[in-house]
């Protein structure tokens, strides 16, 4: 099951529910959205954020289940400095 | 006697990934050395990853530096983690990797201290800028003796590169600058501390003085801007790498201060002292942001009192969410920045220092017998707001941040007031 999560400029990410769901706020959310049918994409608008930055909080949760519990070298999740601060309060949101 | 070792994680109530006590992997005790010196010591007072973490450096006492390269050939490390220790290492029958080197420095080692290398970008831009400066484009080590010599060695190689002299006394740390410009810095118990110019030939270029009495660890902030030294009149001074001068003292120890470390963003300052405390403080503003208390577990093991829990060492690791701590209590605890407690124990008896692995993972130690163990250190996944913060405040000072245009409880998290 997938969300549709849209960003300031209209770029959609289509993400796995269970990534999505990692955040307690998110969660709250789409609960709020009433049932997934099977299949069906729900849609959240984080149009304060815009792609570049929305694109690496969607990219975290992937990260953190693949190495989670993984014995192999972790490497780093990269991060530049120059979407840091934008990123920061992004990420502050779903507090991930 | 440690048949129960407590935890103070609580995975629910903090979303921490299950941790485990610090496992045993490795040890290593040194064989009879060629020329068993009765009158020299035999304690490791330091052990150090080279910044790239291809190279162990074990100050195995009798004068001895053993240079081993990293990740640790497998007889040393067991199949499964239930042994404890391994085999003694023994210099005379050869059995050690070719290229594994032996340092004798012919003193006590006191200080051990590796150049960051490769060297980052800036460093080789600064080399092209410098033609007629000798480029030293080698790892080395510096070793800081008990007649206040300081040896240089190529690491590749086991040779003697440079000798300085300056020190009366004897150098108990150094710490090479970050940024990869071969400066180094030595702490000693002359109360002064040195900077050197590699690129000079070992020229010294300053003495910093102000201690009254011994300087027991120095540690320069990984943005370079600040150095730390920390000694015996219980205080902590911040000098600026800048323009070799103080900055502030920090006071709060009840004690000796005998171990120092910044945070890999540069953000925090953690001291330890004899007086049981590890202090975290914010080294931009002097303020003191936690204080951890080495107390004994609860309940107690045994029906002596309570033990002398003086601290011996203290570092942070490599991603900046946890401390190892080292003390005379025999535990070495982790500690998650957040908490007031520690997270996990592990026994260790006669311990002296301490220091992570550079990409995570492991934690060396060194003990009083000359032996060092490698213990499991928790992997944990940083959050995103955290990676955010560190890669923020590798260029922010606390002023800066504070600054910003940004939410009252972001600024919080920013400047490690809350977690």
């Amino acid at each position: 099951m997938y969300v549709k999560s849209v960003s300031l400029d209209d770029h959609e990410f289509i993400i796995k529910r269970q990534h999505v769901l990692m955040s307690r706020m998110i969660k709250a959310i789409l609960r709020g959205l009433g049932q997934f049918a099977e299949n069906e994409i729900k849609e959240v608008s984080f149009r304060v954020n815009s792609s570049h930055v929305l694109a690496k909080v969607h990219a975290c949760p992937s990260y953190v289940v693949g190495y989670t519990n993984n014995s192999t070298e972790i490497p780093e999740f990269p991060t530049a400095p120059k979407i840091a601060g934008e990123l920061l309060m992004a990420a502050n949101f779903p507090d991930c | 006697m440690f048949t129960q070792l407590l935890h103070f994680w609580t995975p629910a109530l903090l979303g921490f990934p299950p941790l485990l006590e610090p496992l045993l992997l490795a040890e290593l005790k040194p064989g009879r050395p060629h020329q068993f010196d009765w009158k020299s010591s035999c304690e490791t007072w330091s052990v150090a990853f080279s910044p790239d973490g291809s190279w162990f450096a074990w100050s195995q006492g009798h004068c001895i530096v053993k240079l081993i390269p990293w990740p640790l050939e497998e007889q040393f490390i067991p199949k499964g983690f239930e042994a404890k220790s391994r085999s003694s290492k023994n210099d005379t029958k050869g059995r050690g990797s070719p290229k594994e080197k032996t340092l004798d420095c012919g003193q006590i080692v006191w200080g051990l201290a590796f150049s960051p290398w490769p060297s980052p970008p800036s460093r080789k831009l600064w080399a092209r800028h410098h033609p007629q400066v000798p480029d030293i484009s080698c790892l080395i080590l510096a070793t800081g003796l008990n007649d206040g010599q300081i040896k240089i060695w190529e690491v590749q190689t086991g040779l003697l590169l440079l000798n300085l002299s300056g020190h009366q006394d004897v150098v108990r740390d150094l710490s090479f600058t970050p940024s990869g410009s071969l400066i180094l810095v030595s702490a000693s118990r002359d109360k002064t501390l040195r900077i050197w110019d590699l690129n000079k030939h070992g020229k010294q270029i300053q003495v910093l003085s102000g201690h009254l009495q011994w300087v027991y660890c120095c540690s320069i902030s990984p943005d370079c801007s600040m150095l730390c030294s920390a000694a015996g009149e219980k205080s902590v001074f911040l000098w600026s790498m800048r323009s070799y001068t103080l900055i502030r003292k920090l006071e709060g120890h009840q004690s000796s201060v005998v171990s120092c470390d910044f945070s890999p963003d540069s953000a925090l300052l953690v001291t330890a002292s004899y007086d049981t405390n590890v202090i975290m403080w914010d080294p931009y503003t002097g303020e003191r942001l936690r204080f951890l208390h080495h107390t004994q577990l609860d309940p107690p093991m045994d029906d002596s009192d309570v033990h002398i829990s003086s601290l011996r060492s203290v570092c942070f690791s490599p991603e900046g969410l946890y401390l190892a701590t080292v003390a005379d209590d025999r535990l070495l605890r982790i500690w998650a920045l957040e908490l007031k407690t520690p997270i996990a124990f592990a026994p260790m008896t006669n311990g002296l220092c301490c220091t992570f692995f550079p990409h995570g993972g492991v934690i060396a130690t060194g003990t009083r017998d000359g032996h060092v163990q490698f213990w499991t250190a928790p992997r944990v996944l940083s959050s995103l707001k955290h990676l955010c913060r560190k890669a923020l405040r590798s260029f922010l000072t606390t002023y800066q941040v504070l600054a910003l245009p940004i939410p009252k409880k972001m600024k919080e998290f920013l400047t490690y007031r809350t977690f």
